[in-house]
């Protein structure tokens, strides 16, 4: 897995490309949690470039929102493919996360 | 169908006797396959092959792109990973709560917070029913419930591959076939291929895609449903219609046997 992070207009983007898995969840933990530690108000992952995600990338979403519920500050997931929003919805996740289908939708929001 | 793993030409022996006797089929991918037998058709010696616990005399086992039989313990470390397993009696650790049973794989084999475990436990007893279990040590569980922790722990690393030796074993017919649900729930939600070793008939019926059938050490029968239930194989008949065996022996072949003749 590769991860970028870019600037869109003053928001944040984090972009992973490949699997998001056991061995490359902590990798983007430590992204995520950098981000938050400085309590962004809004982060954006866009997901068009991951191929697979497992209970540890959700695991590790799972953790962000929740410390970013904690100071107000919004997590936004952006572009899905099928095969990994139904993941989310077989996890019952599809409607507590902020989920859009492109990044100006959501900054939109 | 694509192939998830190939046994080929398998023979294996408990000392003298040959078990598996030249055994050779293949299990779909994405689906749940039944290995189905009598007792002593080979079926548990046969699924130790596949979760890599024996190796054959003979034959090969094709799985995530190599041959297992002859794998090194290094090589079959990675496909060990990708295979989740719920044992018998399912197997928990009785020193540990639910939650550190399952998070037992993860801790061996990831290098994930334990924040994060944490909330992938919680995930994966949610699935099996078993949220607010986390802190029960596994004597405080009825064996439906050991069960039902025993495949949270076998999902631990989102396995390619689960297997169950004889889930029902031991479980009333309301608790078995809580277990069927859950079996044919997981598969409907996960593309994993499942392996079930069973001799119960409904749980057949109920979650098989496909079957392979043992009988004293030769598959019999590799199909569908359908075509196990069409078939005229006549072990295959008795098995279906829950007949017993003939008397093996004539009345004068036991005299010879019992007077040491």
């Amino acid at each position: 897995m590769k991860i970028d992070i870019v600037d869109y207009k003053g928001h944040l983007i984090i972009t992973p490309s490949g699997d998001i898995d056991m061995y490359s969840s902590p990798e983007l933990r430590s992204e995520l949690m950098r981000l938050i530690t400085k309590k962004t108000k809004a982060l954006y992952v866009d997901f068009r470039n991951v191929s697979y995600i497992d209970s540890s990338g959700i695991a590790t979403f799972v953790e962000g929102l929740k410390k970013m519920k904690l100071y107000g500050g919004r997590l936004k997931l952006i572009g899905l493919p099928e095969g990994i929003m139904e993941i989310f919805r077989f996890s019952k996740l599809d409607n507590i996360f902020e989920i859009y289908g492109n990044i100006d939708d959501a900054v939109g929001s | 169908m694509e192939t998830a793993i190939e046994i080929k030409n398998l023979v294996t022996h408990y000392g003298d006797v040959k078990v598996l006797k030249d055994v050779s089929f293949s299990i779909p991918k994405g689906k749940t396959t039944v290995i189905l037998g009598g007792s002593g058709s080979g079926k548990s010696t046969l699924l130790k092959h596949l979760i890599g616990l024996l190796k054959p005399t003979t034959g090969q086992i094709l799985m995530n792109g190599g041959d297992i039989a002859v794998m090194n313990e290094q090589e079959f470390n990675e496909v060990r990973k990708r295979i989740g397993v719920l044992f018998q009696g399912a197997a928990l650790l009785n020193s540990l709560t639910v939650a550190d049973n399952v998070a037992l794989p993860m801790r061996e084999h990831t290098q994930l917070e334990e924040s994060t475990m944490q909330v992938m436990i919680r995930m994966k007893l949610d699935l099996v029913g078993l949220s607010g279990f986390e802190n029960y040590y596994p004597s405080q569980l009825s064996g439906g419930m050991k069960k039902r922790a025993g495949i949270a722990r076998a999902m631990a690393l989102d396995p390619a591959f689960l297997f169950f030796d004889e889930p029902s074993a031991g479980l009333d017919p309301i608790t078995a076939a809580g277990l069927d649900e859950l079996i044919l729930k997981l598969r409907q939600a996960f593309k994993m291929t499942f392996i079930v070793v069973t001799h119960e008939m409904p749980s057949v019926f109920k979650i098989a895609d496909y079957v392979v059938m043992l009988d004293r050490g030769d598959a019999v029968f590799a199909g569908t449903l359908d075509e196990l239930r069409a078939s005229d194989n006549e072990r295959i008949r008795m098995f279906l219609e829950r007949r017993s065996e003939k008397e093996v022996y004539s009345p004068e072949d036991y005299f010879r046997i019992i007077a040491g003749d």
